[in-house]
């Protein structure tokens, strides 16, 4: 793991890094069953990566901690708060850097990174500038500072969000696919801004990803999501090395040209 | 019985959506930036459909009165009947329903396309509540931009009625004519009663476009579906509205 | 557009508003409302008729307030208005308020008298004095009553001067009177003519007369008699004539009804006779010493004027001329 200096975010930051804990987590939708009774804690100051297939309530699960969502059974807290109460968000800060980015298309780069310090009157104008150009130039974005963001490919947008994320300097960050959309180069940048984060500073991290290199390159531990349940949960190690046939296939899936699995699925 | 659920549903969201900008009032300072802009999309740019359509329509009371008023020799009062009705109904009522169509519109498509790419989520991360930030300029915005759309409302249909009965041939009656009797027969309040109608209607559009676009749910396909909800509702709402304010101006009168 | 051009745009905007506001308002009200809105007086009636809340108070014509409210009186035995009257205007004591009706389809409005400048001004809160004008209903009703009446007097007068079959009218009377005479009088008057020539010519008898003193008294006493009725039949005549002039220049309506082409011939032929009669015999006084030789005429002259007194005096007893009298003092 490389930390340059410069590449630094943050000027100051006080507050300690915040556990997340949940507890018997269901959701639905309907009669559709997103969540089933999903319990697992992350640790202030660790990187919880969740894997799992599309579709498997990896994002919903994201929302709830976030408080977007509000669970059908359990609970979730963050810190020791219920993670669905309004004030969590002011006592804690949370920054979630969407899959799609979720920039605010009304506003230039620029603005999309000034706003949270500005709504909440963190710096002065100046400070507040120095501040975005550095989250810029870390996540290599300098030149779109005026630009909007409908003028983005997807994998900029996609940067200009955890750019955003660092700005509110959070102490628990979530990320939703970060390193879909990116190059391996990028990618990898990513990955190294999340474990910078959590060494320096200790920012509580969770991310969903598909990634394996960065859940088995940054990750403290890994939990896999799979029909709305929490089929595993360990460290990389312990990862390696499987023991549900599940798991094991959706982290080494084999190309098999000769028994498609698509095949498999019609009979 | 969803039907109804789903209605209860939007008038209990818009309360609360209302009680949430109000109270966030005092940051209004801190966000005149927003506010103006807001006062700039909502009055500015409405203005000319505005004073087309109330000129317009200030003819056609003009010679629709000169036709049926001719039958009986009253011809002479069009002044008073023309300004009456912009004054107290079709200027505010005709305001209000362009702003529902070009303001309430473009509100409920902005804010259910922000709903729908997560921008309302990710403000809410933030912890930037979208009623302060999105919701309150816009009201205040309203508020102060809709009685000068009103009474450019009113001035111009009162002029298209003067011009249509100067130049009809079968009415010709001058503006000296229809000015004065406009005048005799009008008292600043009906203006003013007006005025506060077309500010409840205004507020009232505004309030209901924003808590429906942030209600979206769903894909890019429901941003069409707010943008027609609002509009809809808002024209009801500006033609029930229009009953019980008048009626309840009409009490406190008198 | 950059920020500093938009935020003008929408000050210059609202401006606009605002200034267009302030002259619709500054046009439309005179600017009353955010001036002293005045005093109040209260107006007590009997009914407020079609008087509405908002109908204009004038004074002499001019538009010094509007009515601000309407209610019953606390004790209920009247009908109240309060008057919102303009600060600018002083209204005396003795100023009287009525309720002035200006159109037919129901706009009224109170009407102040001046007053006069000497009394002292009503205060705000203070009730003012008030008079009962007719309103269109009222005026409508005494119409019909009016017309009512009116009838009734035209029948009576119909009756008493032409009568109704039983009971001789006026001219029917006055006519027998002169026709039934008229024969007797003009024998009398061709009589009193043979007298004279006789007189003429006969002297001889002139001196048996004077020397019988009682005649002579007898005969100037017929002669003043005669006399008296003549003018009283004047007088009769052109207290008539005078009636019937009133009668028909005083109302369109009624001299054509009271006078019909028929009456008025006969009365005036009957006028006519008496004028003739009342001449003949004022002239007959120059002859009256040549008519004096013959008893028998003297007695016929004396029988005549006899009978014709008698129909006089029946003439003034009689009704119908007291009944004219009635009816001419309440029309007139």
């Amino acid at each position: 793991m490389t930390c340059h200096p410069t590449r630094n975010p943050f000027t100051h930051s006080e507050t300690a890094a915040v556990g997340v804990a949940v507890e018997g987590l269901s959701k639905s939708f309907g009669h559709f069953e997103v969540l089933k009774n999903v319990t697992f804690s992350v640790k202030p100051g660790e990187i919880f990566v969740l894997m799992g297939p599309s579709g498997s309530g990896k994002s919903v699960l994201l929302k709830h901690i976030v408080g977007l969502e509000r669970p059908t059974a359990g609970r979730v807290t963050v810190d020791g708060r219920d993670a669905a109460a309004e004030s969590t968000r002011e006592q804690v800060r949370m920054a979630l850097v969407f899959q799609s980015g979720a920039l605010f298309n009304s506003l230039s780069v620029y603005d999309n990174l000034a706003l949270y310090p500005r709504e909440h009157r963190i710096a002065n104008e100046a400070a507040i500038r120095e501040k975005v150009m550095r989250a810029l130039q870390i996540l290599s974005l300098e030149g779109t500072a005026n630009k909007a963001p409908s003028e983005l490919s997807g994998g900029m947008k996609k940067r200009v969000a955890i750019a955003r994320g660092l700005v509110m300097e959070p102490q628990l960050m979530l990320y939703d696919e970060p390193t879909s959309e990116l190059d391996p180069v990028m990618s990898a940048t990513i990955a190294e801004i999340i474990a910078t984060l959590k060494e320096e500073y200790h920012v509580t991290s969770i991310v969903v990803s598909h990634d394996r290199e960065l859940a088995l390159g940054i990750a403290d531990r890994v939990g896999i999501l799979m029909g709305g349940e929490l089929v595993s949960l360990g460290t990389p190690a312990e990862l390696r090395t499987p023991r549900d046939p599940r798991v094991a296939e959706f982290l080494n899936p084999k190309i098999d040209l000769k028994h498609p699995r698509f095949k498999k699925l019609e009979t | 019985m969803n039907q109804l659920t789903a209605i209860l549903e939007g008038i209990g969201s818009t309360v609360q959506l209302l009680f949430r900008a109000a109270f966030y009032t005092p940051t209004l300072w801190r966000q005149r930036a927003r506010f103006i802009e807001q006062c700039y999309l909502i009055g500015y740019t409405t203005l000319p459909i505005v004073a087309i359509l109330s000129f317009f329509i200030g003819s056609v009371l003009a010679l629709q009165a000169g036709y049926s008023m001719s039958n009986f020799g009253a011809k002479q009062f069009i002044g008073s009947l023309v300004g009456l009705s912009m004054a107290r109904e079709l200027g505010p009522v005709m305001a209000a329903i362009l702003l529902a169509g070009r303001v309430g519109s473009a509100i409920a498509a902005e804010l259910a396309s922000m709903k729908v790419y997560q921008e309302i989520d990710a403000l809410e991360t933030m912890n930037i509540p979208p009623a302060r930030m999105l919701v309150l300029p816009r009201l205040a915005a309203v508020l102060v931009m809709m009685p000068v759309l009103a009474i450019i409302a009113d001035l111009v249909g009162w002029f298209g009625g003067a011009l249509i009965s100067k130049y009809t041939q079968s009415i010709a009656i001058e503006p000296e004519a229809y000015f004065s009797v406009l005048r005799r027969f009008m008292e600043f309040k009906d203006v003013l009663n007006g005025l506060i109608k077309a500010e409840v209607f205004g507020f009232v559009i505004v309030l209901v476009s924003c808590n429906i676009g942030l209600n979206t749910r769903g894909g890019p396909r429901e941003i069409g579906a707010a943008v027609t909800k609002a509009v809809v509702t808002s024209l009801i709402l500006i033609l029930v509205l229009d009953y019980f304010v008048t009626k309840a101006l009409m009490h406190l009168q008198s | 557009m950059n920020n500093a051009q938009q935020t003008a745009r929408v000050g210059l905007f609202f401006l606009l508003g605002l200034a267009l506001i302030w002259v619709t308002f500054e046009t439309l009200s005179d600017g009353k409302v955010f001036k002293d809105r005045g005093y109040t007086l209260i107006a007590g009636f009997e009914s407020l008729k079609e008087l509405k809340q908002g109908d204009e108070v004038r004074m002499a014509g001019v538009k010094i307030g509007s009515v601000e409210e309407t209610h019953l009186s606390p004790s209920g035995r009247r009908a109240e208005a309060v008057l919102r009257i303009d600060p600018k205007v002083t209204i005396r004591e003795n100023a009287v308020a009525s309720i002035v009706m200006a159109g037919l389809i129901g706009t009224n409005y109170i009407g102040i008298e001046l007053g006069t400048a000497d009394a002292a001004a009503l205060k705000d809160g203070a009730e003012i004095q008030t008079k009962v004008t007719p309103d269109i209903n009222a005026i409508m009703s005494e119409l019909g009553n009016l017309g009512k009446k009116l009838e009734g007097a035209l029948n009576s007068i119909t009756g008493a001067v032409s009568g109704d079959g039983k009971t001789p009218g006026l001219f029917q009377k006055l006519d027998k009177v002169v026709t039934d005479n008229s024969d007797k009088i003009t024998a009398t008057m061709t009589n009193l003519q043979d007298v004279t020539a006789k007189l003429n010519q006969g002297e001889g008898t002139l001196g048996r007369l004077i020397n019988d003193p009682k005649m002579h008294d007898e005969l100037v006493a017929s002669v003043h008699e005669i006399k008296r009725v003549a003018s009283d039949a004047r007088t009769f005549v052109a207290n008539a004539q005078a009636i019937i002039d009133q009668v028909k220049t005083g109302q369109g309506a009624l001299g054509a009804l009271v006078f019909d082409e028929k009456t008025a011939t006969d009365l005036k032929s009957s006028v006519a006779n008496l004028r003739a009669v009342s001449d003949k015999l004022a002239k007959g006084e120059g002859t009256l010493g040549k008519l004096l030789h013959d008893d028998s005429i003297l007695r016929d002259a004396q029988a005549v004027l006899k009978k014709a007194n008698t129909a006089i005096d029946g003439l003034g007893d009689s009704g119908p001329i007291t009944a004219l009298g009635v009816v001419a003092n309440s029309l007139f």
